[in-house]
């Protein structure tokens, strides 16, 4: 049996990489290529029977069964060298590294481990046989640096299940209440606190939202601190704008409660200036919220034609595209629809099928035997 | 999405119920919203100036290009302290942490304190290095902003009041924002205003934004190339350059050149005021004219770097220079024809246009 073995820095549950990691596994497993996940770091949780990578002999896996080693890029990590020097084949899977310059001015230590993330991918061009990217975006990256071999296999999330959370009630009722009895519309971002996601420019373009159209309108940014002296900014930014009462930095939230504001929003609004990729833009279309995007880096390849983008995201710009948004039922139906659409084309079937694609012209270029589960669907039409 | 028929609002429902929305329509909505509220005071003219510096006040030193905030940032980087952060959800990790730290304190201690000697001796060298290349910019002709800043107080740029009526004829109609880069007290941003364009100004000195910002124009404190620089492509509808263009270094003025042609939306306009560079050397006070780090370029020049960077219907309108316009010798004097030719050679070749426009359409 050939084996994919998938190698990367950090194995965390309710991460981006690490689910999609996961999915990769079971999608392999469909097609009869079996496979372990190995970390540099497993975080308690993760599950899936990953380990970390101190606790394998890379040679001693390799001789057991044809191996392919697959390395999930997005930082610089000692995991990369480690892969690199694993004998046997590889392919990398790369998820784009942040350009340093974004972070490093608030998170120095990152903003070097990502500039070392970069030199790091122009040194595994040499070792890398195949390179897979989750984007059009990531793959024209890969190309300009010397990656000859490239393909797009978007994350695979299961876009069909994307709001199938369990609510939690008693955080959806709080919020419910709140919106009946305050009005105005609900803005929601979901992502870590970090300055490249842009936090800074809702709540300027929040503030000019308010103090234009509807002074209660309330805007909720979820996810945990990525940056601590960014969050901190974040937090002086809206004390300083008298924004305290109406914009909440939640942290990360169980699901549940993620779950609750999804459904209490309005409009789901990102300012963000760098996506490799960009699931939650999904996971709001799939609760039924209009998106109202900044048009950069791969969210115009992910939200396809499922979002209002805008190229200009000074605050007034922006408040006044969701102020469209909110305010025009037609506009908003035709938006939610396009982002149902755009899950569709984006579901997990349609990824599975291109990992599929890319693993059948691996296991040729390579001279594997071809799994008996893989084989019928190898011969099927690949789309245009 | 397709494109929505004709009539309808931008956002409707197709033929076979397929949803369409037509986004250059509904983006000109948008835009046209924000020119009202603009109008309307709802947003007012230093609202979004305030909300940066709102945002500047927390950035980090060194989030920016300034060198000394680099430099500073890295100097109070270059500290390590050994006092690791021992706190943790359960009591028991916290003791333990502490317990560690006391014990590995000598360990510690020491690593940090080799760490920060290596990192201050970089930061050292490094600010060292600096000085070094203040002094030889400070004795360059392109000595930086100590002299751009003069030459700006003392700048003799072109008449913009002569350019309005073209400036505002070429812009008001255009769908976006329109900036214009210097734009002084803001008169030409006034004009475009009233003429209906989204208009807004930078000027690198403060107290001409400062006078603008008091007439109720959004006129804002920046450095042209840095305002340019970091706005979004595609941001602009119209962009009108000038001043910043007889002044800057000519690797600045071709960043610029670059920059427009990304910032503008595809159909955006771009302007350029300027002055003749043989009128300019004559009209200017001779201290800007020595110690300006850069000069105007010919119109041709500009013809040649626009069409470059794709820009295209490309239209050079110029002034003439009363003060370099030579007399002609009367008709009747014997000779008069080959006199009066020579002086319109000698003109065509020494003069040239005492200010001109170039406006260009980014394709």
């Amino acid at each position: 049996m050939v084996a994919v073995h998938q190698v990367l820095p950090v194995f965390a549950p309710r991460d981006a990489i690490g689910n999609h990691t996961a999915a990769v596994r079971r999608a392999l497993r469909d097609m009869g290529i079996g496979g372990e996940i190995f970390a540099g770091e497993v975080v308690p949780g993760a599950g899936n029977g990953a380990r970390t990578i101190r606790e394998i002999e890379p040679a001693r896996l390799a001789a057991t069964e044809p191996t392919i080693w697959m390395y999930h890029a997005s930082t610089g990590s000692p995991v990369a060298e480690w892969w690199a020097a694993a004998p046997g084949l590889k392919i990398l899977d790369y998820h784009n590294i942040t350009p340093a310059e974004l972070l490093g001015p608030w998170e120095p230590a990152v903003g070097v481990e990502l500039e070392h993330g970069r030199r790091q991918l122009v040194d595994l061009v040499e070792v890398t046989n195949w390179a897979l990217a989750d984007s059009s975006f990531n793959e024209d990256e890969l190309r300009r640096l010397g990656f000859a071999w490239t393909a797009v296999v978007p994350i695979l999330v299961d876009t069909a299940h994307l709001a199938d959370e369990a609510v939690d009630a008693a955080v959806l009722s709080r919020l419910r209440t709140r919106k009946d009895a305050e009005g105005g519309a609900d803005w929601l971002f979901v992502s870590r606190l970090l300055p490249h996601k842009a936090q800074h420019d809702l709540i300027k373009a929040f503030a000019a939202y308010q103090f234009a159209y509807e002074p209660t309108a309330r805007l909720t940014l979820v996810g945990s601190v990525g940056s601590a002296r960014y969050a901190e900014a974040l937090q002086d930014l809206v004390d300083d704008l008298g924004l305290t009462p109406t914009v909440r930095l939640t942290g990360s939230v169980p699901a549940g409660e993620l779950g609750a504001h999804y459904r209490v929003a309005d409009v789901y609004v990102s300012a963000s200036e760098h996506e490799g990729f960009g699931v939650p833009l999904l996971e709001a279309m799939a609760h039924d919220l209009p998106v109202v995007a900044y048009s950069c880096t791969a969210v115009p390849e992910t939200v396809g034609t499922g979002a209002l983008l805008v190229s200009d995201k000074s605050a007034t710009a922006l408040a006044a595209a969701v102020h469209r948004v909110v305010s025009d039922p037609g506009l908003r139906a035709v938006l939610v629809d396009a982002g149902r659409r755009r899950l569709g084309e984006l579901g997990l079937a349609g990824s599975t099928a291109r990992l599929r694609r890319a693993m059948g012209r691996i296991l040729d270029e390579a001279g594997l035997p071809t799994p008996v589960a893989f084989a019928p669907h190898r011969r099927a039409p690949e789309s245009p | 999405m397709s494109m929505e028929a004709p009539g309808g609002t931008a956002a409707d429902h197709g033929r076979q119920g397929e949803p369409a929305i037509d986004l250059s329509r509904l983006q000109s909505e948008i835009n046209e919203e924000v020119r009202r509220r603009r109008a309307a005071g709802d947003f007012p003219p230093g609202l979004e100036r305030e909300l940066d510096a709102a945002f500047a006040r927390y950035a980090p030193a060194g989030a920016g290009d300034n060198f000394e905030d680099v430099i500073g940032g890295a100097e109070t980087q270059s500290y390590i302290h050994a006092d690791v952060p021992t706190t943790s959800r359960l009591a028991v990790l916290a003791f333990a942490k502490r317990l560690l730290r006391k014990a590995m304190a000598w360990y510690l201690r020491f690593l940090a304190q080799e760490v920060t000697a290596f990192a201050g001796a970089i930061t050292r060298a490094v600010r060292l290095l600096g000085k070094r290349v203040d002094v030889l910019e400070t004795v360059t002709l392109l000595a930086g902003e100590r002299t751009l800043a003069e030459v700006r107080e003392r700048r003799a740029g072109p008449d913009l009041g002569r350019w309005t009526a073209l400036v505002t004829a070429e812009l008001r109609a255009v769908p976006g924002r329109v900036l214009h880069a210097e734009s002084g007290a803001g008169a030409l941003v006034a004009a475009l205003t009233g003429a209906g364009a989204d208009a807004y100004g930078v000027d690198p000195v403060e107290a001409l934004a400062m006078e603008a910002a008091r007439a109720g124009l959004d006129v804002r404190a920046d450095d042209a190339v840095t305002h340019v620089k970091a706005l979004p492509d595609g941001a602009l509808g119209g962009l009108v350059l000038s001043g910043c263009v007889d002044a800057l270094p000519l690797g600045e003025v071709l960043e610029l050149a670059d920059r427009a042609g990304a910032v503008l939306a595809p159909g955006g306009i771009l302007v350029v005021l300027s002055t003749g560079p043989a009128a300019w050397a004559r009209a200017v006070d001779p201290v800007v004219a020595d110690l300006a780090p850069g000069r105007p370029l010919h119109p041709e020049t500009w013809r040649h770097l626009l069409t470059e960077r794709g820009f295209a219907d490309l239209r050079v309108e110029a002034t003439e220079d009363p003060a370099a316009r030579l007399e002609r010798v009367p008709a009747d004097v014997p000779g008069a024809g080959a006199l009066n030719a020579n002086a319109e050679r000698i003109e065509r070749l020494l003069s040239g246009p005492a200010s001109y426009a170039i406006v260009a359409h980014r394709t």
